[in-house]
């Protein structure tokens, strides 16, 4: 998307200039947003519209705003970013431009450049390259040249999905009362897209993952090459381990019916028999895990980060105990990622969400409406709340993507 | 009024123009002496300004600037074949105790002849030979509203060849050559207004001086003699042939002094 902000002054109600140039833009197939909006007093004072024009493409753009001139519509002019530059590590300058997770450009000597990796409620560096990052406050180092205030920054607006999407089925963002069949369909579509487009899968789970019995249904998707990154948390990783070494998810048989005399340490011997092997990769490695989706992910080269929490047991070795590291963590494997599946996980779910770039299809699946509500109301701009079991959800998925 | 001794076609800038037609210098005068005749009689006072060598179009002179309460605001030619014309007209008007006010740089604007009063405002005739961007500035100079309207078909290629203002309520107007919201702005303007025939537009109908009731006109097709005279209007015929030749008419070859839309500006 590419967008101007045109500014038309004058007598532009009475001679309708003003609604010819909205008619113009919309026929144009683009779009406004009017920013400002001044009625003159008497019939001789002049009105004045400011608009950001929208349009798919900087060539369809650069036609529209010649043909609005033409109807005394002017760009509006802007001016360089200011920068300013830190003078503590860990802390930006007063007046920092706080970022959305939209596309964002910023215009340096009179060129607009891209932000790199959009990402909400940082701060953005400009690189002695030239080169432009968002930057999270605790990453600042002394003399950083970082934006301060608005001037000369601007935000593309999201593109719509193409192709069908489940995006435009939802007239809301979230749905208990969707048939689910149709929407796990289209997801799978999306999927698909996403990867003929080159784009990466991220999917986010929670322990409801395994509780719920669909842990084999993602190692499903992960052998068959459908997730690129994972990220979960100390739970998750614990009670797929739990289930494959001793066939329970916290104590309770995945198969068979009653819960176990003394099993509810079973996940307290499982982390404790892999932090003796010092990590997951070495316990796949020595046998003790014969399976599951880390296991998987171990034998295929996936990535991982498993973030931890104030309450976990243990942890496993592999989870990484500073939130702050763990963060920078998930940041390295976010780019290229097109899809995220967000699998019955709050924490993680929203923390992911707060670093993934506007334009990541986000579908968050959760038997809890509130989870999903959270996740879209952060401004995950193509977030998609599935009000659903995730075992169910799964199951299906894997069917769709990976027919038995 | 500015007399046609320079006047020919030298260059092309809108479609009547072909240089290989040459104007009948003697025809020309005659028919610029005749328009002078009719104007007097109707009871119009005429200033002259002093024709220039080289610079054949000055004789139109609609195209000077845009006059309001003895306001005068300098055209910004679009070609570079007028621009020159442009000293001579703000001489004159200082001479004559005007107050002259520029345009800002960067915007056309062809005077009066893209700018007509009515009423209370003025219509603005753009794209073809003005720039919509002007009228906000222009309606800060001559302190009167503007309003634009968009040409659509360059052989007519000002505002004054679609459109004639008659008196408080009635207007010859040629829509077809207008788009569809200036239409829509003039039927909220004029309460009765004649539309012409395209032909009637392309003779140059709505090219006419009005001077209280009387109009004179380069052509007047009997359907619309019959109209303007049930309107009350006397009509007087002074053909143009030979100016428009040059793309303009009556109405073009002559200037309003006297005009006063809305209070005076400060």
């Amino acid at each position: 998307m590419a967008s101007e902000v045109v500014e038309v002054e004058g007598h532009i109600i009475d001679s309708l200039i003003l609604a010819k140039i909205l008619d113009v833009i919309l026929d144009s197939g683009a779009d406004y947003n009017m920013l400002d909006f001044q009625i003159g007093r008497t019939s001789v004072d002049p009105s004045r519209a400011r608009l950001e024009v929208t349009a798919d493409d900087d060539d369809l753009l650069a036609a529209l705003v010649a043909e609005l001139h033409i109807h005394g519509a002017n760009r509006v002019s802007t001016g360089d970013a200011v920068t300013a530059f830190a003078d503590l590590d860990g802390v930006l300058p007063e007046g920092f431009y706080s970022t959305t997770n939209l596309a964002t450009e910023v215009r340096l000597h009179g060129r607009w450049v891209a932000v790199a990796n959009p990402e909400m409620d940082c701060g953005l560096v400009v690189r002695p390259d030239g080169q432009l990052r968002t930057i999270p406050m605790h990453r600042v180092r002394v003399g950083d040249a970082i934006v301060v205030g608005t001037e000369g920054v601007r935000v593309r607006p999201m593109a719509r999905p193409r192709g069908p999407s489940p995006f435009e089925f939802m007239n809301s963002d979230v749905s208990s009362e969707k048939p689910k069949e149709l929407l796990v369909s289209q997801v799978a579509e999306r999927m698909r897209l996403a990867r003929a487009a080159g784009g990466r899968i991220l999917a986010v789970c929670g322990p409801a993952v395994v509780h719920t019995g669909a842990a084999p249904d993602l190692a499903r998707l992960v052998r068959a090459g459908w997730i690129d990154v994972l990220f979960a948390g100390n739970g998750f990783a614990t009670h797929d381990i739990e289930s494959n070494v001793l066939g329970t998810s916290l104590g309770v048989p995945l198969v068979g019916s009653q819960p176990l005399e003394g099993a509810h340490s079973n996940h307290l011997r499982v982390i404790n028999e892999v932090r003796r092997r010092g990590s997951i990769a070495k316990a796949v490695a020595d046998g003790f895990i014969p399976g599951g989706v880390l296991h998987d992910c171990v034998r295929l080269g996936i990535p991982y980060v498993l973030a931890g929490s104030v309450r976990d047991d243990g942890p496993l070795p592999d989870v990484v105990t500073d939130m702050v590291e763990a963060a920078d963590a998930m940041r390295e494997l976010i780019p290229g990622v097109a899809v995220a599946l967000m699998l019955a996980s709050t924490l993680h779910a929203i923390a992911t969400g707060n670093l993934l770039p506007a334009g990541v299809e986000t579908f968050c699946v959760d038997i809890n409406q509130a989870v999903v509500t959270k996740l879209a109301d952060r401004g995950s701009h193509q977030a998609l709340g599935i009000v659903t079991d995730a075992g169910l959800f799964l199951r299906s998925l894997a069917d769709h993507l990976v027919p038995a | 009024m500015c007399p046609p001794v320079h006047f020919g076609v030298l260059y092309e800038i809108n479609p009547w123009m072909h240089r290989e037609v040459k104007v009948d210098a003697d025809r020309t005068r005659e028919q610029w002496d005749g328009l002078v005749t009719n104007l007097r009689a109707a009871g119009a006072e005429i200033e002259l300004l002093d024709p220039q060598p080289e610079l054949p179009d000055l004789v139109f002179t609609a195209n000077a600037g845009t006059v309001n309460h003895g306001v005068f605001v300098p055209s910004r030619f679009r070609h570079a074949e007028r621009q020159p014309e442009v000293p001579h007209f703000v001489a004159w008007f200082e001479k004559a105790g005007y107050r002259v006010r520029p345009l800002p740089d960067g915007v056309s604007q062809e005077g009066a002849g893209d700018t007509l009063p009515f009423r209370e405002v003025f219509l603005s005739g753009y794209r073809l030979r003005s720039d919509a961007g002007a009228h906000s500035p222009l309606s800060r100079l001559i302190g009167a509203a503007v309003r634009p309207i968009e040409l659509v078909d360059p052989r007519c290629y000002h505002l004054d060849i679609t459109f004639c203002p008659l008196d408080d309520r009635r207007a010859l107007i040629a829509p077809h050559f207008w788009d569809a919201y200036g239409r829509k702005v003039v039927e909220a303007l004029v309460p009765e207004p004649f539309a012409l025939e395209d032909e009637e537009v392309l003779a140059f109908c709505a090219n006419s001086v009005v001077v209280g009731t009387n109009i004179v006109m380069p052509s007047c097709p009997p359907r619309v003699g019959r109209q303007l005279e049930s309107w009350g209007f006397d009509v007087a015929v002074s053909p143009m042939d030979e100016f428009q030749k040059g793309g303009g008419a009556c109405r073009c070859l002559t200037l309003a002094l006297d005009v006063a839309v809305g209070p005076p500006a400060g």
